[in-house]
């Protein structure tokens, strides 16, 4: 196992890695042999029998046992090469009987996915547990698309209409190991790649400049940084924020981008960022994701009334598309700013404060109870967790404090 | 002079007595535009051919510039993600469609096959300019879709993609369909012209290898193109009549798609680098004047390639939810490619034997060829290897491997086919310094833009990325600086091309000291190639049976065939 990876290839992160490495160098080193020989011989060749008065070149002869022996000889190691790719590859296809199911929807350009008990992480946010066996089943409204973690070697395409299977065991966490500026200061200070590697944490430590890129904004090179070539990006998307470390998910099958409005520079506006954070957790923590639904962001320290997060969900989940938060639009959605504990006329007659309760529940089966004036756009139902509408409603209670 | 007198071998196909001036001269004996645009004439159909695919490189080339130049940075550069993405896939749509495929077969092949066969024009002379004008047809319907719309699919124009996105693919894909023609019928007048019309004395074992290579080309031509067509018209018909073929929404499968559209493109890539291998043949032989080790097992490779490029196309689908069982055959079938590739190779450098080897251009970029293609080839066999290829496929990996391919391949062919054939088809020398530097730029450049795509790709970045993660930075930033010195190298090799057409010295028959068949009729040749109808007593390669004046001395103008 290869925490750091090679020049050439990303670090090792999961158990079919090894293999799938040690045959890429296999490979590697027999083309080098291959290459060397005949760029060799033909090098040689040029400079002996190069051109020079009264050297006039020999006809050709002929060799049938030559000929026969290049083509036949190759095709042995050749039938060794498939037949160990193929053996390395359908031990990436059979998934263990214990592996634990995660369901991947793929749509133009974000990924969700949906664990145990129906639990739904936040968008392009993926929480597998370490040392253990999962299996995804994977399905795309849209176009196609393909689930690629480099660190992983699994790949495997997302196609409407169909659910497609991958699976894999990931071996090593991928908790931020720098805990402190300190820390991070002295990965970055000490400048030497081997340090930051170590830490895991390369491009996304301290300063909000990394963040910021690596959700896709350019701000110029950081050679240093970038030469270490580490696999992980920034899951923080922040300015000034402290990122976790985490692997990305790449989608390779081209989907597209938004015609006319330029989104280019955001994260997950078209394909080439429609990724995904992936994180190792540990299985306890895993369990208490499920059990609780996603927790809530650092900046929140552990609190899920927290307004940072009902905005970030705001953004990601999509409400923004439909409702506007500053107390003025109000079509095609009830505006967020003055919503909390005004009165709510319905169309069936009824009223009702918004509470919590209410909030919930407009939120989960929105068409159980329909504001008067809004019977022209239907809210799809959301299957975000308490906490998640514990932060929204923080983040609806801060709109109104303004 | 009789028959029987003309019955030349080697020496003075052209009547040495007789200066014919201009009527000698294909490009000056009729004047005027319609004696071009009506020509029947081979050469003239070959020249236009020449003409619209280096116009097509030019504006690949340019868009590779843009997608290099947006790419030298993370984020945006010099533009949004739209237009990136409609970027780079005209220039994947231009290079394949429009540059590549029709380069050598359409453009040398058309000019070279006949005189290489010692006759007066290919089998079907008005099926040539009408696959010209199909061809003309056929780009401007590619124009006006880049034009007047949006195609943002790649060139691969996957589904559902393509089927939702903007109508102008199906201009674009009208525009291929009906540049598919024009490649069957170029495909069909040329095996029609081998099969029948060689000289006598040019029996199958004569066959220059060029000859050998468009042929099995033509093959796959003729085959394949249909099934593309067919897709198109699918694809067409699903975006117009709204049908249920490829897109699920309406109850299509989407895989069907890669499928057909595979089965076509794998074919097609022997299609782009069988004519690439078959200038090589050439320039090896001529340059170290000596035939081809293993003639036969070359030539043989050529079809064994063309037929078994039609069993491999499922392994550009490995990753797309193919059966197991179909994706092991697959990736068997795979490695036999690598066997009549290898025997190529093998036989050119071991030709390089005993030979007497010149470094003139031409034979720098076949030297170039061997060393690119050996690691295209070579890269394949990561890619066919089921277990690493899930790792690298649809990464930059692909992109390089495809590149040493097609450019170090049957770019470096091409180029090198058209300093080699230059003097013969405008009867003009070009300056040999300027043409080793833009070689060394280009060779350089290329290594210097590609190499650095496979380290991209196996680090695992994705292709088709308009902007990607910090880590990419350095790699990407070296790529896109190799393709400015590819850029540069280009442009000097135009300049030089221009200012030898205008201003070039006068070229001898023979500048090479080559044995083919081709440089014995004048340069540039006759409107009916040969002053005489030859009768070929040796073969293309025979440099034994060669006086030495005719090799050393090049054929030159004055030169009288002593009597026999
Ligand atoms: C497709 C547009 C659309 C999207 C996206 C959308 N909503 Fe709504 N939402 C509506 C409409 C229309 C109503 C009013 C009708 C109703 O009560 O169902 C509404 C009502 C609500 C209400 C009740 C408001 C009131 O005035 O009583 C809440 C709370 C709410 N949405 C929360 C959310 C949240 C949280 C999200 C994102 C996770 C979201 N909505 C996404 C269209 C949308
Ligand atoms: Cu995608």
């Amino acid at each position: 196992m290869n925490p750091e990876g090679t020049l050439q290839l990303p670090p090792q992160m999961s158990t079919i890695a090894p293999d799938v490495d040690w045959m890429y160098y296999f490979v590697y080193w027999v083309s080098v042999a291959f290459f060397v020989a005949i760029v060799g011989a033909m090098l040689y060749f040029m400079w002996r029998y190069r051109r020079r008065p009264g050297q006039k070149a020999k006809p050709t002869g002929h060799s049938t046992a030559l000929e026969i022996a290049w083509t036949f000889l190759p095709v042995i190691l050749l039938v060794y090469l498939f037949h160990e790719g193929f053996s390395g590859y359908v031990k990436g296809i059979i998934p263990p009987d214990d592996a634990i199911d995660i369901r991947v929807r793929a749509m133009q350009w974000n990924w969700e996915f949906e664990h145990r008990n129906g639990v739904i992480d936040e968008m392009n946010m993926m929480r597998v547990p370490v040392n253990t066996p999962v299996r995804l089943i994977m399905s795309s409204s849209d176009v196609l698309h393909s689930f690629f973690v480099p660190s992983l070697r699994v790949k495997r395409d997302v196609v409407p209409g169909m659910y497609s299977t991958l699976w894999f065991e990931a071996t090593t966490l991928t908790k931020p190991m720098c805990q402190s500026d300190a820390d991070c200061n002295e990965t970055r200070v000490g400048g030497g790649f081997e340090s930051c590697i170590e830490n895991r944490c390369v491009s996304n430590c301290d300063s909000d400049l990394d963040c910021a890129r690596t959700s896709g904004v350019a701000l110029g090179v950081d050679w240093g940084a970038a030469y270490a070539m580490n696999s992980y990006s920034c899951s923080s998307h922040q300015e000034g924020e402290r990122g976790e470390c985490v692997l990305p998910v790449f989608c390779t099958e081209y989907c597209g981008a938004p015609v006319g409005i330029d989104r280019s520079a955001e994260r997950n506006s078209n394909h080439a960022t429609m990724m995904a954070d992936l994180h190792v957790v540990t299985m306890e923590e895993y369990e208490k994701f499920i059990e609780e639904g996603p927790p809530p962001p650092p900046e929140c320290a552990g609190e899920a009334d927290c307004a940072a997060w009902g905005e970030a969900l705001y953004n990601s989940s999509g409400c923004i598309a439909c409702h506007a938060v500053d107390g003025v639009r109000q079509q095609p959605a009830p505006n967020w700013k003055g919503l909390l504990g005004s009165n709510r006329a319905f169309v069936e007659g009824e009223d009702r404060e918004a509470d919590l309760n209410y909030i919930t529940q407009s939120i989960r089966e929105p068409q159980s109870q329909i504001v008067e004036g809004y019977n022209n756009v239907n809210m799809p139902p959301y299957r975000l967790s308490d906490r998640q509408i514990q932060a929204i409603v923080a983040y609806m209670r801060s709109l109104d404090e303004e | 002079m009789t028959v029987a007198e003309a019955e030349v071998s080697h020496d003075g196909i052209h009547d040495p007595h007789a200066d014919l001036g201009d009527a000698g001269n294909y490009l000056k004996a009729t004047k005027g535009w319609k004696t071009w645009a009506f020509t029947l004439d081979h050469k003239r159909i070959g020249m236009m051919y020449l003409a619209s695919v280096i116009v097509a490189f030019l504006v690949g080339g340019i868009m590779a510039l843009l997608v290099r130049t947006e790419l030298a940075h993370a984020g945006e550069t010099i533009m949004e993600a739209d237009m990136y993405n409609q970027v780079f896939t005209l220039h994947g749509a231009i290079m394949v469609f429009l540059f590549i495929i029709p380069s050598i077969p359409a453009a040398l092949g058309n000019f070279f096959l006949p005189i290489m066969l010692g006759t007066k024009d290919v089998a079907f002379p008005r099926l040539n300019l009408g696959s010209f004008y199909i061809y003309v047809f056929g780009t401007a319907f590619t124009v006006i879709a880049i034009v007047a719309g949006h195609v943002d699919t790649g060139w691969t124009f996957y589904t559902p993609y393509s089927a939702r996105a903007d109508n102008s693919v199906i201009w674009m894909t009208m525009g291929v369909f009906i540049l598919g023609f024009s490649s069957i019928l170029t495909g069909v007048n040329f095996i029609a012209t081998v099969h029948k019309m060689r000289a006598p004395g040019i029996h199958w074992r004569r066959l220059p290898l060029f000859i050998w290579g468009i042929y099995a080309t033509a093959v796959i031509q003729v085959l394949a193109t249909p099934v593309l067509a067919i897709t198109l018209l699918l694809l067409t018909m699903e975006k117009t009549l709204s049908m249920g073929i490829f897109d699920p929404a309406l109850g299509g499968d989407p895989v069907l798609f890669q499928h057909f559209f595979w089965f076509y493109s794998h074919p097609a890539v022997y299609i782009m680098i069988l004519p690439g291998m078959a200038v090589v043949n050439e320039l090896i032989a001529t340059f170290s004047q000596r035939k081809i080790f293993g003639y036969m097992f070359v030539a043989m490779s050529s079809v064994a390639l063309a037929l078994l490029g039609f069993l491999v196309w499922g392994h550009h689908m490995f990753t797309s939810g193919m059966s197991e069982y179909s994706t092991m055959v697959f990736s068997a079938l795979t490695f036999l490619v690598a066997i009549p590739s290898g025997v190529k190779v093998f036989n050119w450098v071991a030709t390089l034997y005993e030979g007497s080897i010149s470094f003139a251009s031409p034979m720098k970029y076949a030297l170039g060829f061997l060393v690119l293609f050996t690691i295209g080839g070579l890269t394949g066999v990561f890619l066919g290897i089921l277990s690493i290829d899930i790792h690298l496929h649809d990464t930059y990996f692909v992109v390089a491997h495809f590149h040493y391919v097609m450019v170090g391949g049957t770019v470096f062919g091409f180029v090198g086919g058209l300093h080699y054939w230059w003097p013969k088809m405008t009867g003009k020398m070009y300056s040999e310094r300027v043409a080793n530097i833009a070689f060394w730029l280009v060779f350089v450049g290329f290594n210097v833009t590609f190499f650095s795509q496979f380290i991209l790709g196996s680090r695992g970045m994705p292709r088709r990325y308009y902007d990607y993660l910090d880590q990419f930075q350095p790699l990407h930033m070296a790529s896109s600086g190799g393709a400015y010195i590819i850029g540069i190298g280009f442009t000097i090799m135009g300049v030089m091309f221009v200012r030898s057409w205008f201003n070039g010295e006068k070229a001898p028959p023979n500048p090479w000291a080559s044995a083919g068949y081709e440089w014995m009729t004048t340069s540039p040749p006759h409107p009916h190639n040969f002053a005489i109808d030859p009768v070929m007593k040796r073969g293309p390669y025979d440099y034994h049976l060669c006086t030495e004046e005719e090799l050393w001395d090049g054929f030159p103008e004055d030169f009288v065939p002593s009597d026999r």
